[in-house]
């Protein structure tokens, strides 16, 4: 899962234009796939049919937005679905507990979970960097705890939230979206922000770049490693609100699923594993690529056991087509 | 003997003291019997966990061996009637060609394990789903005893199964580190542009040992299947994770080039003592999960060797 | 100004530094020189806080300082600007200066990137470069980084009151000559602003700019040299503790080549991009160096014959046989050797022990059917241990573990034992210490008495000089001249740096 990159010296204009169509192969791609869709089926360019995959992918464009900054460290984060379940579980116990009602004081849910989330992403990260656990390990196994806890908190039961307030997040639609899209479209906007703005977006660059050389330049590599799983806490937290908006259900199960969907997003919209490279826009396009994919074959009428294996082919070719193979000796 | 001196046996000491301390708290955990029983359970687990280490070794990851484990299930139900033993060489051939064609993904193609892993695995979950109509199926019971039914007697108390995964271990270790296969995997493990500066056909051996860690993830569909007596395109599901665990404890790390199989055969035990341990000391059912993770992070911080770790990711 | 006194540093095994004392002035430039592992960079790393020493003081202005990790050093004004590549490529060349000191453009949590690049530019001006501080830094020549590696030193001078020491780790070796001026008139006016101290191997560059310089050996400065006292040969004859002559590149044992057979041929090959028509024969016992700069195809050419590049057009033939699907495995099956540059990464395998790296390119003659006999390969190692005088306590120690040139040894052992009789030596001698240096000569010379052919790329041009039959000189991929490097004839530096550049 490590590359070993060469630096390209021959950097003449051939490279310029191979590195720009590199960087926008996973648009292209996209754009191709929905051509492709529309053409056989024009409804899937409806808005109601645009509306679903957004509503779909949502909450895991939150969790892949989240897994992102770490991966551009580097690192991996494989926590995510029992920090989702857990923030999910925490939220609706919070949230029926203060009243059940976004109207009462019961609004303070949303804040605690996303606390909740920043917490385990701390651990999460603490683990990871103070016991010298390489982060796939660490983060694995708090995953591992996570869902543990959610399910101790629940002993297996579902928990309802039917609060209607609350539920406007998908039932209140606003140009023919639902509300709950354009909270993920604020937040995205908010992890771009961190992305380019803020001192501790660029440090994430600067340490999947070069750890050791980040150290040599005076930064405090082990701080940053900390609060970027902090944050990507924090994101998984709001992909738990969104699940929990989306199906009014908390439970140990609402993470299922989460953590190759949001790896392989993140992957296949450009971001490289090894670090440096990528950002919030590239994850949003691969969220997209994924979700147009599983439903575009729903549309078009594909049987659902030829879905998965048609969704595996794509990932990989929309892979190939985004590396820079040039510039990269061989991987793992 | 010092610190440094030890380390390769932490692994080991790690395994030791579990067993002692849960035997200490429940003395009927180390009655032999159900010791063995115990182990004889994990056969598949540790099947799998041993084709991933060739996975791992050379420093990449397989995550398409639960789906492969699944495909099979589902290709030994359906064809055991028509080919009868036989089926066996359909489902291991299956496993090559898929862990075959993830390795020449990943090293050709430049696609990184994991994700070209895990899009075979998609594949071969169609596959498994395609052919099972997306049912449950359930074996012929007298095809499958007389051409599989070998795999679960006993021979003077000892499960048969054991005897199939000593050999597999036995056959593993001995690729690993007696043959020029096994040392170029470590090569490249360790030192992929040495390896190439060597004249190593580096991909092909790449190729190969996603190609072993699939045919491996199909000997345990197989004895999945006979053992279950059906096959079901989620069959295997919960595998994949554990596999990796196991590997991972047993001190084989993701970097790749350190460890080996042995390493594996005590990272799957500690996993299956810490699994059991809590169904002895009776740990309530929804506790169980959370603990495991706890310990999980315990026992890697004690097993792993971070001599060669100059920056940890 | 910034004093070592008595400076003391012990490593398991290696006593690293021996009571040093240095001190530098305000504005002075001190050279540091010596020869490989004589002490140089753990010196370095004393000074800029990445080790602790053991015993004896630093002080700056006459107060005892005790710096923990560099950014502690880089409080009291002390910088180091790196070898190379200690710029993240992936982050702009403003970011890259202020890594770290982010904090004084941010607003509420905000980066003023306005703020940031004005910083930037003014920092720039500082080392005469007219970029765009929002480049991202791959884009940069490696002369433009070395620059923005020095204007991101100087941002010191604004975040700290006293005086600036900067350390300077052969900032010249990626450089060309009109570059290297511009750097060193830099470096002078900048004076009035700092003290540099400047480490080079380059001898007579030294020379040049320093106001004194130190030359250590074994850990120990042996002599402290003022400018205008300095000259090359004694400096040199203290760094070595003896004469560098012709007995160094074992020139008496050079012996006339076999011209009658021919172990390589390029006929006007040419690789696209790398280097274009180059033709040579390679034969039994001769020594053939490629000489020119970073970037003139050098390595290309050794890679080519190794079969990891392959020939747009013309045509390359071993032993008289064409090499046309080129790769590394059939390179290696007619006896083609290479020794690459980054023993580390590519010579040996680190993890794997002695006898492992030594079969590891002729794993098929100690096997049968795949299955190694391990007892042979031990035999082997053992044998080559002997022969070759490798330092190591026995054969399952890991490579990773032994010293340069035990390593160095270990890979040439890898080839010569599995019969190879055409040796590419990429910088065989890089980052030696003279005794293996010197064994490195010996062996190249043995080599050649036993009819093998090598092609080298030297890491000095002495080196090459001293040991080469045949000396190409390749500028901008095109081969500029050929020399005889018959004892007795040799050129002189002069001569091929004349060509290179």
């Amino acid at each position: 899962m490590a590359t070993i990159q060469t630096a390209d010296k021959a950097g003449t204009w051939v490279g310029i234009g191979r590195e720009t169509l590199v960087k926008w192969a996973p648009l292209l791609v996209l754009i191709v796939l929905c051509g492709f869709f529309a053409a056989i089926e024009p409804r899937f360019l409806s808005t109601r049919n645009f509306a679903r995959i957004l509503i779909a992918a949502s909450p895991a464009l939150m969790v892949a937005t989240g897994v992102t900054f770490v991966i551009i460290m580097g690192s991996i984060d494989l926590s995510m679905e029992g920090t989702v379940s857990v923030c999910a579980v925490s939220f609706a116990f919070c949230f029926l507990w203060l009243g059940g009602t976004l109207a009462s004081w019961a609004w303070l849910a949303l804040p605690f979970a996303m606390l909740v989330g920043a917490a385990l992403g701390f651990v999460n990260g603490l683990i990871h960097v103070k016991l010298k656990i390489p982060s796939f390990m660490a983060s694995l196994a708090m995953g591992f705890v996570g869902t543990g806890l959610a399910m101790v908190m629940t002993g297996g039961d579902r928990i309802r939230i039917e609060d209607e307030l609350f539920r406007s997040l998908l039932t209140e639609r606003v140009l023919g979206f639902p509300l709950m899209v354009y909270v993920a479209g604020v937040f995205l906007l908010i992890a771009w922000f961190i992305q380019t703005r803020t001192t501790l977006g660029r440090n994430f660059y600067a340490v999947g770049g070069g750890e050791d050389l980040a150290i040599a330049s005076g930064l405090n590599v082990s701080r940053v490693r900390v609060l970027g799983y902090t944050v990507a806490g924090v994101f998984f937290a709001v992909g738990a609100l969104l699940a929990v908006g989306r199906i009014g259900i908390a439970e140990t199960a609402t993470g299922n699923d989460f953590m190759f969907l949001s790896v392989t997003a993140v992957v296949v919209g450009g971001t490289a594993l090894w670090g440096g490279i990528g950002g919030v826009w590239n994850t949003l396009v691969g969220v997209l690529i994924v979700f147009v994919i599983g439903n575009g074959m729903v549309v078009i009428g594909l049987p659902g056991y030829v879905q998965d294996g048609v969704l595996g082919i794509l990932v990989i070719l929309a892979v190939i087509l985004s590396t820079d193979r040039k510039s990269i000796s061989f991987v793992k | 003997m010092s610190i440094e001196n030890l380390k390769p046996y932490f692994p080991w000491i790690t395994l030791a003291v579990l067993v002692l301390l849960v035997g200490a708290l429940n003395p009927s955990f180390l009655n032999p019997a159900s010791l063995v029983q115990l182990v004889a359970d994990i056969v598949p687990l540790f099947i799998m966990a041993l084709g991933m280490t060739f996975a791992i070794y050379i420093g990449g990851i397989d995550l398409s061996m639960q789906q492969v484990a699944n495909l099979v299930t589902v290709v030994a139900t359906v064809y055991l009637v028509q080919y009868g033993i036989f089926v066996a060489f359909l489902c291991i051939g299956a496993g090559f060609v898929i862990g075959a064609a993830s390795g020449w993904i990943t090293t050709r193609q430049f696609v990184p394990s994991f994700v070209a892993t895990l899009a075979m695995g998609f594949i071969a979950l169609s596959g498994a789903r395609f052919l099972s109509g997306e049912r449950a199926l359930s074996m012929n019971a007298d095809a499958r005893d007389a051409s599989f039914g070998w795999m679960f007697g006993n021979t003077v108390g000892i499960p048969h199964e054991l005897v199939i995964a000593g050999l597999l271990l036995a056959l593993a270790w001995f690729l690993q580190s007696r043959t020029t296969f096994g040392r170029a995997l470590k090569a490249v493990g360790s030192g992929e542009l040495a390896a190439v500066a060597s004249g190593l056909k580096v991909d092909q051996i790449k190729i190969l040992a996603f190609a072993l860690s699939g045919t491996f993830a199909a000997i345990a569909g197989l004895m999945f299947s006979v053992k279950l007596s059906g096959g079901d395109a989620n069959l295997a599901n919960g595998f994949l994770i554990l596999a990796i665990v196991a590997v991972l404890v047993g001190g084989t790390p993701l970097t790749g080039g350190v460890g080996g199989v042995i390493n594996t055969l005590v990272g799957t035990l500690i996993v299956v003592v810490i699994r059991s341990a809590m169904v002895y000391l009776e740990v309530d059912a929804t506790m169980q999960q959370m603990i495991f993770g706890v310990i999980l992070i315990v026992a890697i911080a004690m097993t792993i060797d971070r001599s060669k770790m100059r920056i940890v990711k | 100004m910034y004093q070592l006194n008595k400076v003391d540093k012990k490593f398991p095994g290696v006593h690293a530094l021996k009571a040093v004392d240095f001190k530098i002035g305000r504005g002075e430039i001190v050279g540091l020189v010596g020869e490989n592992g004589a002490g140089k960079s753990t010196l370095m790393k004393v000074i800029y806080g990445a080790y602790q020493p053991d015993s004896g003081t630093v002080t700056i202005d006459g107060k005892a300082v005790r710096f923990q990790n560099p950014r502690q050093a880089m409080d009291h004004g002390i910088g180091m600007v790196f070898q190379e590549q200690s710029l993240i490529t992936n982050l702009t060349v403003m970011e890259n200066i202020f890594l770290g000191f982010e904090q004084q453009f941010v607003r509420f949590g905000v980066i003023n990137w306005t703020a940031m690049a004005k910083a930037a530019r003014h920092q720039l001006r500082k080392v005469k470069l007219d970029i765009d501080p929002s480049t991202v830094t791959s884009k940069l020549s490696f002369a433009q980084r070395q620059l923005v590696e020095l204007a991101k030193v100087l941002t010191l001078e604004e975040r700290i009151d006293g005086d600036l020491v900067i350390l300077l780790d052969e900032p010249t070796s990626v450089l060309a000559k009109e570059e290297v001026e511009l750097l060193f008139s830099l470096v002078r006016e900048l004076t009035s602003r700092a003290s540099f101290i400047f480490v080079s191997h380059r001898m007579d560059e030294v020379l040049e700019l320093s106001d004194r310089i130190y030359v250590m050996k074994d850990g120990e400065v042996v002599d402290v040299v003022e400018h205008g006292q300095a000259n090359i040969d004694a400096i040199q004859h203290k760094m070595v503790g003896r004469e560098v002559d012709k007995q160094y590149y074992r020139e008496q044992k050079q012996h006339p080549y076999d011209s009658g057979k021919t172990l390589v041929r390029f006929d006007r090959v040419s690789v696209a991009g790398k280097y274009r028509d180059v033709s040579f024969d390679l034969h039994p016992g001769e020594v053939l160096c490629l000489v020119g700069t970073e970037g003139s195809g050098r390595e290309a050419v050794l890679r080519t014959i190794f079969g990891l590049e392959r020939p747009s057009t013309g045509a390359v033939a071993i032993k008289g046989n064409p090499f046309h699907r080129a790769t590394a495995q059939e390179a290696v099956a007619r006896g083609v050797g290479y020794v690459p540059r980054e023993r580390k990464v590519e010579g040996i395998v680190n993890g794997m022990n002695v006898y492992e790296n030594m079969t590891l390119s002729q794993m098929g003659k100690y096997a049968s059917h795949g299955v190694l006999r391990i007892r042979e390969e031990k035999a082997l190692a053992e044998n080559w241990i002997k022969r070759l005088s490798i330092k190591t306590p026995d054969v399952y120690k890991d490579c990773g573990g032994l010293s340069g040139g035990n390593q160095q040894k270990v890979v040439l052992a890898k080839w010569r034992s599995g019969g190879s009789d055409i040796f590419l030596l990429d910088h065989p001698t890089r980052g030696l210490d003279i005794g293996a240096k010197e064994d490195v000569y010996d062996m190249i010379r043995e080599m050649c008495d036993d009819g093998a052919g090598i092609v080298l790329v030297a890491d000095t041009l002495e080196e090459a000089i001293g040991l080469s039959h045949t000396i190409l000189v390749l500028k901008d991929g095109e081969i500029q001249k050929r020399f005889d490097g018959s004892p007795g004839g040799k050129p002189s530096p002069f001569d091929l740096v004349h060509h290179m550049i």
